[in-house]
């Protein structure tokens, strides 16, 4: 499920744009790209029973001005289609690549925003099961993914204090990625396998900082010299599997 | 004059700091430079003497021609309100919880805030050199399309339609005329609905003001250079193409991209002498690998877009001071200094 900027994920798997419609992209995997006008109006027909709305016309561009004016609403349409295909049971296991780090904390809190600012009603309600789906740590893994560097470290300890405070998910897991092994020789020959070598320490030295700063619970390499999206998918699905 | 360099990209790529490393070159040559950061890291704004969030521009203490302003989103809301709306409402805008927190959602609020305010130092006129480091939200092309979808959200059509009559006011709302209100009441329930209501009514009344201001920031936008900043790899790469293809609609084509984190190109063929182990041999045919990917990554963005490309080198350990920022650009290749009215890293002024 792509959550976030279209193509990122889909990108991926070389299939085109992903559309709002699950669609079988591996034997087995299928991918879908939220689209919240899209989600909107199929919250308004499965749970309102109010149909035959144009998604292009006024009545469809209202409900988006006020969903996504009113705090938390935009985030919950999003986190509501997700938990609707977890609760269909239509698949084993649901993957959202989420907002970013910086963002998540929000996205997750969303529904409990709406609790506090809407005391009664169906949408209520309705944030009330996903609060719940989203604590349950049977139902719902949040897997925060870093890079051993100063930015990317520091939202994610940010981030981690955070949900440490709040609790509206389960302890996450934190996975390094592009991790660069150490180098045992220590010699510096002339030329470019010195100045390789010298770059390759001095990113391992910059990368140990933060590594002890957040320290993962998974970490996966580097990968030199991958051109395409699908490949980097593919090396990492084997280390992935190494990891578990 | 004022000069406005945008500086733009994904996140993580090294914006903030190529953004910081051009202003230092910039006061160094003598033109009085404003750089404005949305978010910058510790030991980068520790550089640049920035030690609080605030919009005000703070002079840095040893370097003269350099001052350096974070952006702070909230306060600009604030001056946004009181600039556009009439004092009651202003202070409802701004002081209301709720409302607050309206603000800081819609998507356009957090990029127009920080287009407003960059266009407010640029035409303070109290610099030759205005540095715009954008923020990321919403891919990034938020920043040059939030004047518009602001004026549109404010004064578009869709709130006539929704609160009805053309006289902006509070509890207009006519909820048996108009269906959409009807259903989004049983959704949201009234309270919310009422209070949403309030808010883009409110906000209504600051349309002629925004409109105008629109208009403003997209001229000086318009008027700006742009430099769009990427890594070789493939996620931020797609976004540097998106600035591409649709920049030049919204403001002006991008004056060049600048890659971060670029490897010699002497390695991808280069042979280890004979004596080299195993690992640093191995080592160095990886890192040629990349470096290899990072030049054809290179060359068709420039075939394919036409992009003006500019390199700067890999720096493991990111500057922590103003020599660092400016040696880091220094070793750049293709750098538009021109663009910022300077001749080159030496530090030269431009002519004209």
């Amino acid at each position: 499920m792509e959550l976030g900027a279209p193509g990122g994920l889909s990108a991926h798997f070389g299939t085109g744009p992903f559309e709002f419609e699950p669609r079988e992209v591996r034997p087995g995997l299928h991918a879908m790209r939220m689209i919240r006008s899209d989600a909107l109006l199929e919250y308004l027909s499965l749970q309102l029973n109010v149909r035959g709305i144009n998604r292009f016309g006024p009545m469809a561009r209202a409900f988006d001005a006020l969903a996504t004016t009113a705090p938390g609403i935009r985030e919950i349409i999003t986190i509501g289609k997700a938990i609707w295909e977890v609760k269909e049971d239509r698949w084993d296991v649901v993957i959202a690549d989420a907002p970013p780090t910086g963002q998540i904390g929000s996205f997750l809190r969303a529904p409990l925003t709406v609790e506090e600012l809407v005391p009664t009603g169906r949408v209520r309600a309705q944030a009330e099961l996903m609060r719940e789906t989203l604590e349950s740590e049977a139902e719902t893994k949040l897997v925060l993914v870093t890079l051993p560097e100063e930015l990317p470290a520091t939202e994610t300890r940010e981030t981690l204090d955070w949900l440490d405070k709040e609790q509206v998910v389960a302890p996450p897991i934190v996975l390094a990625n592009r991790v660069l092994d150490e180098l045992n020789d220590a010699k510096t020959p002339e030329g470019p396998v010195g100045e390789a070598a010298e770059l390759h320490r001095s990113l391992w030295a910059e990368q140990q900082i933060w590594l002890d700063a957040v320290p993962p619970h998974g970490r996966l390499p580097h990968l030199f010299g991958l051109f395409t999206p699908g490949e980097v998918a593919a090396h990492l699905c084997d280390e992935l599997e190494a990891l578990t | 004059m004022t000069r406005t360099l945008l500086v733009t990209g994904a996140g993580g790529v090294g914006k903030t700091t190529v953004a910081a490393g051009m202003a230092v070159h910039a006061a160094r040559a003598g033109l009085r430079t404003l750089v404005v950061t949305v978010d910058p890291a510790r030991r980068l704004a520790t550089a640049l003497g920035l030690n609080d969030l605030g919009n005000e521009p703070q002079p840095h203490a040893h370097e003269p021609n350099l001052w350096a302003a974070m952006l702070d989103a909230t306060a600009t809301w604030r001056a946004v309100a009181e600039r556009h709306a009439e004092p009651a409402v202003a202070a409802r805008l701004a002081d209301d919880e709720f409302f607050q927190a309206a603000a800081e959602h819609f998507p356009a609020s957090q990029s127009y805030a920080a287009a407003d305010q960059a266009v407010t130092f640029v035409q303070a006129k109290a610099w030759d050199l205005v540095v715009v480091d954008t923020p990321p939200s919403g891919g990034g092309i938020d920043f040059f399309t939030a004047p518009a979808q602001m004026a549109d959200l404010v004064g578009g059509r869709l709130l006539w339609w929704m609160t009805g009559g053309p006289l902006p006011g509070r509890f207009l709302f006519n909820m048996a005329g108009r269906p959409v209100l009807r259903i989004a009441d049983s959704i949201l329930g009234s309270d919310l609905l009422e209070r949403v209501a309030e808010f883009l009514l409110d906000l209504r009344t600051t349309y002629h003001g925004v409109a105008r201001r629109g208009r403003e920031i997209e001229k000086v936008l318009r008027a700006a250079s742009i430099l769009v900043v990427t890594t070789a790899d493939p996620a931020p790469v797609l976004e540097a193409i998106k600035f591409y293809r649709e920049l030049p609609g919204v403001a002006s084509s991008p004056t060049s991209v600048l890659f971060n984190r670029v490897l010699p190109e002497s390695w991808s063929d280069a042979r280890p002498p004979r004596s080299t182990s195993l690992e640093l041999s191995n080592n160095l045919e990886r890192w040629a690998a990349e470096a290899q990917r990072q030049r054809d990554t290179r060359e068709e963005f420039s075939s394919r877009y036409g992009a003006h490309v500019a390199t700067i080198p890999w720096s493991p350990v990111p500057p922590t001071n103003l020599d660092g920022l400016a040696s880091l650009l220094a070793e750049g290749r293709n750098i538009p200094w021109s663009q910022i009215g300077i001749l080159s890293s030496s530090g030269d002024m431009a002519t004209q």
